[in-house]
């Protein structure tokens, strides 16, 4: 089971966290058309490597965090970092 | 030879140095019937073989009689019920008194085995024959399938097996060695000596591994081993115990046996190194007769007699490649057999074993025959790289060494292999070779914890030891071996315990499946309970061999967890499952309400009669016990910019002490949860959701403050369980309730859709809603929860001449239904937006952002969604089934019934339900089909409501 | 024996022996030739009519009934490693279809009557053992559930109706039905038709059938780039540095299928998650049904060798890795205790995982693409084995017709631009 590095409780088991999805940006929803929105909500990168997304600390602190996982092997990294 | 004897039997060798067993007592178990002693430390099987039994039990297919293989927890031959537990490993399994043991699948007994008549036919059943018939006439496949299943080789599970106890445990150590031989053991203590923390992992019932069976120097040194390990209070050692399984980030997973009153623990192990010293397993030689009894490895033979004490046979033959097989030539005539060597190391090999139950006769290659009632095989090594392959690496073939090896460039830095399994070497190498690499595993497991340390920003004093990079650790060589895997020309079997020949393999890549993985898949060689530890590498030789490449090429298959077979049991362990339950359950239950599950509540569902207690609400007044609604508290200046996001409906003009109805919906327009908000007062707001969304809420809410927007001041506390939440409703309620409390409620002061907060029967800081779910008259009280059962108990005391009752969560469906108030998730689904709910009048397409608008926005320009309407069955006595279908003409589904009751208060049948748009017009009549197969006639209402639809009653 | 054949000529079917037990009694005497083999090698061509990107049970069956509806059969399927070495061949096997919507319904059952006759229909014993499946339910919601699958499914005329407690102990004696449990059964959904098949027997089958019509298989044979010329597709390129050109490309791969769609330039709404499997050692056979419990997240069966084989939802987080997780078994077991107590001592041998791809409504992708000549049958989530036949058959007709079958209509990916999407998600329950 891997170790997730929460940013405030350090790396603790996975199950401790709930995953939420690959770090979108939101688009201005008064601008976009139906298809834009609908690419935005059904899309996904889907990548075989590195990936930046959100995890939320269900099981200790609340918080909604980004990392960075790499999804072949499960290898993570802090968000940012290059190794 | 199996013969019923007194005495620990005649095959039992006099004291022997390593020996295991306690000559001083003995205990009597029963074997198929019949009475059989052994010593304390004697396995099933060595206690049966020392008595002289050589046929343990019968093969899968074929029902051949087979004997001792391996004389290990891998022995195909051995697996024997004992008592209620099926497949049990006879040869690991230590004997104790009163055991009941049974051959499995074998009618009417072992020796006499009527499915033996498979051994005939067994030229029609090669491999794969069941794909290639049963085909037609189709019909009769599935007594042809009842047929295949009574063949079903394998232990049984009777439906009342007596339930042990089995528990878990979590472990920390720096490191965590698989495997306690010599190089297990030296890695071990080298480890604890540089300041780890170290667990010790062992499949055996002491610590030792090779050396246990092995010559005096051997000995000694398994002595020292031991007496170190134990001298080091920073190791714990288990014994009897298997690492089954490696995953992510050296989360490992250990089965420990022997404890005292515990059947298995699973102790979840996270450790910083894993070091893999799972030695070496002996490779079977393929052969024709190579199943016989009397056909054994090497290590076999070694453990039976110096563990055991136990004589395996007279006359043996002993084919030998390597040392170990020199050994256990030299072992047996010490013991008094006479033995025959065949140097396999030139050539000369055996190419068939002969006889009727057992060896009888050894033919060899070079054509001479030998007498024999023992063979003894010692024709290789595997390397069980399966914890190293759960690390994703895979293992590389060496020809050189005639086996697999880790491939040390492709295993994560927290993983080393010690021992056998890495390399070949003098004892002395094998030791100080892992004793660097526990050095080694030390440092990197202290590093990786300095590193965790750094991960945190908050931690106190950060680590003790330094981060560094790893080292490497010199290797060790690999002894030449020659490649012997099966005889020519071919025969024998390649898997014991499926029943495949080799023969079979051959077939298999004639018929197109010619990769390691087809011929796995078609054969099931390897599938069978050793997970391919004996098999594996024969298999991949043969196919090899019959597709004219080299085995590398061809490749292993992936070995996947577990390493050994774990129980269900154990793998559960004791189960906890929290249960939810109100301060006003015993109150509940003393009343004999009917429980209902609802997720991880247990609520009333009724307390007798459902409609008694609508009537009584309806005319009088009741209380229902709704505490698991979801509450959050929210406070802070930018609470309504909150609301305003999260609810489609408008926040900004909400006063202080005003109450609204919300709903929430998702990106994509799908209703997510309803309920209701209230202004406590400037910054502060209460707000309720249903039930089952009480989390989900909460954890939606903080998504999007703390990614979308984080500078927004909002402060979120959930409070579902802080309060105990009352209903009271009724004509009367205010009666009620204007008993107990100091809140004025007449309604100019606290009218409807509004909140205040004051005292009940004596308790300060409670909440009190003016809402209306059930259309009466009513209040929604949150009492700080410590006091929720006096609250409700006061509520019943003081309403008795006003004829209050308790109603439950069935009460409160009918009371809803009749006021058309729908419920997400029922009258809802996983596609329902909101416009398809009836929702329309709440979504402000004018709010400049709110999740779900834009979709929203487009499903209000079309108009072919479908719509949730009230429905009237035309003949009132008729209640349809809630899912029932709506059928059009053509018997097209255009919608269902998603609510239906009886109503006590109308005294007739009211439904809702979702139906095409183009039938949801008022006075449209529409058939809907019942459980029973009639159909019935319902029409659509042009409300939701079916009672009081202005709302009038709950305004009072 | 060598592994290389040249192949007989472009789409000419060879004659093949049929199995029967006669086949196998003149074998089993030495009586006659040697077993042919069920799947060619051949070296592949430069171009084919059509280029199927995946051998699973998808492609295979697209390939086969293109060859025997169609007459299509200058067609190669490209397979990365063996065939049925992805979903095809993790899978724990289950059949039915007993589903939520009437499109759904009518979809899977379709499937599941080829199923009925696909051993006769590729001489080739796939061993479907229709035994019966049962989904339990645990609360009042999940068996409102249960009931509107009831009523939708008797309606497309498919057997399924809810049964109660002692009508479920009867069929599985070994379920705990008492009200005591934490999360009391209280009825479940039967579905008699449904059951379990040998699903490596089906990937065979279709492959010996296909490759019988002529039809190339190529394994150990990866793509890694299509070519897209004016918004057209004009073939692929492989691994081993080989060009192969074709009209028609078909992505019929899962678990990779964005990676394969990424690269004509098309993108999906798909991602990736494992979904586990495990399976114990054989005992005596005492369960004839498949039960699935939506509540507790798990199901299981126990196949004609008699090993239980064990599956739930999918990981909660997405991933390409198929390791595997303790957690998986930690929670499987609990739950198959809690509704089989009596299994505590039964021993499980082998966990692994396939990887699943989840569409934003837990229905499939099939038919046309933006670009020309790129079909996709993708999308499958956790129901795509038993899913094998009709999608083969529908494929088949889509690539023949241009345009997609009636059948399938639903499941278009324009569907998500266009906010239709299909409505198997409304009941929120474990799919399988």
């Amino acid at each position: 089971m891997m170790l997730l590095p929460c940013p405030n409780c350090g790396a603790r088991n996975v199950s401790e966290f709930r995953y939420v999805g690959e770090a979108k940006t939101r688009p201005d929803p008064t601008t976009v058309t139906p298809q834009e929105w609908r690419r935005h909500l059904y899309l996904h990168r889907n990548p075989a490597g590195w990936t930046r997304e959100t995890w939320y600390h269900g099981s200790g602190c609340r918080r909604y965090f980004a990392i960075e996982r790499n999804t072949v092997d499960n290898a993570v990294r802090t968000a940012g970092a290059t190794s | 030879m199996t013969r019923r004897t007194a005495g620990t039997g005649d095959c039992r060798l006099g004291s022997r140095p390593g020996e295991v067993i306690d000559r001083s007592r003995t205990l009597e178990f029963r074997w198929n019937g019949a009475v059989h002693r052994a010593h304390p430390g004697d396995t099933i099987a060595s206690a049966l073989a020392a008595a002289g039994v050589r046929v343990f039990s019968r093969s899968y297919k074929y029902h051949r009689p087979r004997g001792l293989l391996t004389a290990d927890i891998l022995d195909p031959g051995c697996l024997l019920q004992v008592g209620d537990e099926p497949n049990v490993r006879g040869a690991h399994r230590l004997a104790e008194a009163g055991m009941d043991v049974r051959s499995q699948n074998t009618w009417p007994s072992l020796r006499y085995d009527v499915k033996a008549v498979n051994q005939v036919a067994g030229r029609f059943l090669a491999t794969g024959f069941y794909y290639k018939t049963f085909i037609k006439p189709e019909r009769l496949w599935p007594a042809y399938e009842r047929v295949l299943r009574r063949f079903v080789h394998a232990g049984e599970v009777p439906p009342d097996g007596e339930q042990l106890y089995y528990d878990k445990r979590y472990a920390h150590p720096d490191v965590l060695v698989a495997g306690g031989g010599p190089a297990g053991m030296a890695a071990a203590v080298a480890a604890a000596r540089a300041g780890a923390t170290v667990m010790l992992v062992e499949q055996e019932h002491q610590l030792g591994g090779h050396l246990r069976w092995g010559d005096a120097d051997e000995l000694r040194v398994r002595a020292e081993l031991v007496a170190a390990v134990e001298a080091e209070p920073g190791i714990e050692v288990l014994t009897d115990s298997v690492v089954a399984a490696r995953y992510d980030d050296n989360w490992l997973a250990v089965v420990q046996r022997g404890l005292p009153h515990v059947a298995e623990r699973l102790v979840k192990a996270r450790a910083g190194t894993l070091v893999v010293a799972a030695g070496l397993i002996e490779r079977p030689y393929v052969f024709a007769g190579n199943d016989l009894p009397g056909v054994m490895l090497s290590t076999a033979v070694r453990r039976l007699l110096n563990l055991y004490s136990v004589r395996p046979g007279q006359r043996a033959v002993v084919v030998t490649a390597n040392p170990e097989g020199d050994a256990a030539a030299t072992d047996l005539r010490a013991a008094g057999v006479d033995v025959v060597e065949v140097d396999a190391r030139h050539g000369r090999t055996v190419v068939r074993a002969a006889g009727r139950g057992g060896v009888e006769a050894v033919e060899l290659s070079d054509g001479s025959r030998l007498d024999a009632d023992l063979l003894v095989t010692a024709t290789g090594w595997t390397a069980p790289t399966s914890l190293l392959n759960m690390s994703g690496s895979n293992p590389v073939y060496r020809p050189d060494a005639a086996r697999f090896v880790p491939d040390p460039a492709a295993t994560p830095d927290t993983v080393i292999a010690v021992g056998g399994i890495a390399g070949d070497g003098t004892l002395e190498e094998l030791v100080a070779h892992a004793e660097a690499a526990g050095r080694e595993a030390a440092a990197r497991a202290l590093s990786l914890a300095a590193a965790h340390a750094r991960i945190r920003p908050t931690s106190p004093g950060g680590a003790d030891a330094a981060e560094r990079a790893p080292e490497p650790v010199a290797p060790l060589g690999l002894r030449r071996h020659p490649e012997l895997f099966f005889a020519t020309p071919i025969g024998g079997f390649v898997d014991m315990s499926e029943d495949v020949s080799a023969k079979d393999i051959l077939t298999a890549v004639q018929e197109g499946y010619d990769s390691s993985e087809l011929v796995k898949r078609y054969t099931t060689a390897t599938m069978g309970p050793a997970q391919g530890k004996l098999e594996t590498v024969n298999t991949v030789a043969l196919v090899a061999h019959a597709t004219g490449s080299t085995i590398a090429e061809t490749g292993a298959t992936t070995w996947r967890p577990m390493y050994t077979p774990v129980t269900l049991g154990a793998l559960a362990g004791r189960r906890f499952e929290p249960v939810r339950h109100s301060p006003m359950q015993p109150w509940h239950e003393a009343h004999r309400a009917a429980p209902l599950v609802a997720g991880q509540w247990i609520r009333p569902e009724h307390y007798g009669d459902p409609a008694a207690e609508v009537r009584n609400v309806r005319a009088g007044v009741g209380i229902i016990d709704v505490t698991p609604i979801g509450k959050l508290d929210l406070q802070g200046p930018d609470v309504p910019k909150l609301l305003n996001l999260l609810y489609v409906n408008k926040w900004s003009q909400l006063g202080v002490g005003r109450v609204r109805y919300g709903v929430m919906c998702a990106d994509d327009g799908v209703v997510l949860d309803d309920g209701v908000t209230g202004r406590l007062g400037e910054h502060h707001y209460l707000m309720s959701t249903t039930s089952s969304g009480a989390g989900t809420v909460w954890e939606w809410a903080e998504n999007w403050l703390q990614t979308e927007h984080p500078d927004w001041r909002v402060h979120i506390t959930p409070v579902t369980t802080a309060f105990a939440s009352i209903n009271v409703a009724g004509p009367r309620s205010r009666e009620l309730l204007a008993r107990l409390t100091d809140v004025d409620l007449a309604n100019e002061a606290f009218g409807y859709m509004n909140v205040r907060t004051g005292t009940i029967a004596g308790v300060a800081d409670c909440v009190l809603w003016r809402i209306g779910f059930t259309g009466e008259l009513s209040y929604e009280l949150h009492v700080p929860a410590s006091y929720g059962l006096h609250v409700w108990e006061s509520l019943m005391a003081a309403g008795a001449d006003l004829g209050v009752a308790p109603f439950g969560v069935e009460a409160q469906r009918i009371l809803r239904l009749e006021k058309g108030h729908l419920i997400v998730g029922q009258d809802t689904d996983g596609l329902t937006k909101a416009y398809s709910a009836g929702l329309a009048w709440a979504v402000k397409l004018d709010k400049p952002d709110f999740v779900g608008k834009p979709e929203l926005q487009w499903q209000s320009e079309h108009d072919d969604h479908p719509r949730l309407v009230g429905l009237q069955p035309l003949d009132p006595t008729v209640v349809p089934e809630e899912a029932s279908q709506i059928i059009s003409d053509g018997g097209h589904i255009v919608g269902r019934i998603t609510s239906s009751r009886m109503s006590p208060t109308l005294g007739r049948s009211i439904c809702l339900g979702q139906v095409d748009a183009h039938l949801a017009d008022a006075g449209t009549r529409l058939t809907v089909r019942l459980r029973d197969g009639r159909d019935t006639l319902v029409e659509v209402m042009a409300e939701h409501a079916h009672f009081d639809p202005e709302g009038e009653r709950q305004r009072v | 024996m060598s592994r290389k054949e040249h192949d007989d000529g472009a789409g000419r079917s060879r004659r093949r022996p049929r199995y029967s037990a006669w086949s196998l009694v003149r074998h089993g005497l030495g009586v006659g030739r040697d077993w042919e083999r069920a799947f060619r090698h051949h070296t592949p061509r430069e171009s084919y009519d059509v280029v199927i990107v995946g051998g699973g049970v998808h492609g295979l069956a697209t390939a086969h009934y293109l060859a025997v509806n169609h007459g299509i059969t200058n067609v190669a399927v490209l397979e990365k490693s063996y065939i049925g070495s992805g979903g095809s061949g993790r899978n724990t096997a289950i059949l039915r279809s007993n589903y939520l919507t009437p499109e759904g319904v009518r979809f899977y059952d379709r499937s599941v009557k080829l199923y009925e006759h696909l051993a006769a229909d590729l001489n080739f014993n796939v061993m479907f053992s229709q035994r019966g499946h049962m989904t339990l339910a645990h609360n009042d919601s999940s068996l409102r559930t249960m009931h509107w699958r009831a009523e939708v499914n008797k309606l497309q005329g498919v057997d399924s109706s809810v049964i109660d407690p002692p009508e479920i102990k009867k069929l599985v004696p070994y379920l705990d039905v008492s009200p005591s449990t934490r999360y009391p059964i209280l009825g479940a959904l039967y579905h008699p038709p449904g059951g379990i098949i040998r699903h490596d027997a089906v990937v065979w089958g279709y492959a010996r059938s296909a490759d019988a019509h002529g039809v190339h298989i190529h394994q150990k044979t990866e793509v890694v780039g299509i070519d897209v010329v004016a918004n057209r597709v004009t073939g692929v390129r492989t691994a081993d540095g080989r060009r192969i050109s074709a009209p028609v490309v078909v992505n019929c791969t899962a678990g990779w299928s964005t990676l394969i769609s990424d690269m004509a330039g098309v993108a999906m709404p798909v991602q990736t998650f494992p979904l586990q499997a495990a399976v114990t050692e054989p005992v005596r056979p005492f369960l004839d049904t498949v039960v699935v419990s939506g509540t507790l997240h798990t199901y299981v069966s126990q196949t004609d060798r008699g090993e239980l084989v064990f599956g739930a939802s999918v990981d909660p987080f997405a991933s390409y890795s198929t390791r595997g997780s303790l957690d998986f078994v930690e929670g499987l077991a609990g739950h198959v205790l809690e509704l089989m107590p009596a299994l505590s001592k039964m021993r499980l041998l082998r966990q692994w995982a396939g990887l699943c791809d989840m569409t934003p409504d837990y229905s499939p992708i099939m038919g046309l693409t933006p670009v020309e000549g790129f079909y996709v049958d993708v999308g499958w989530g956790t129901y795509g084995f038993k899913a094998g036949p009709v999608s083969g058959e529908a494929m088949a007709a889509c690539i023949a017709n241009g345009k997609p079958p009636e059948i399938i209509a639903a499941f278009g990916l324009d569907r998500f631009d266009e906010g239709r999407l299909v409505g198997e998600k409304g009941a929120a329950a474990v799919g399988h």
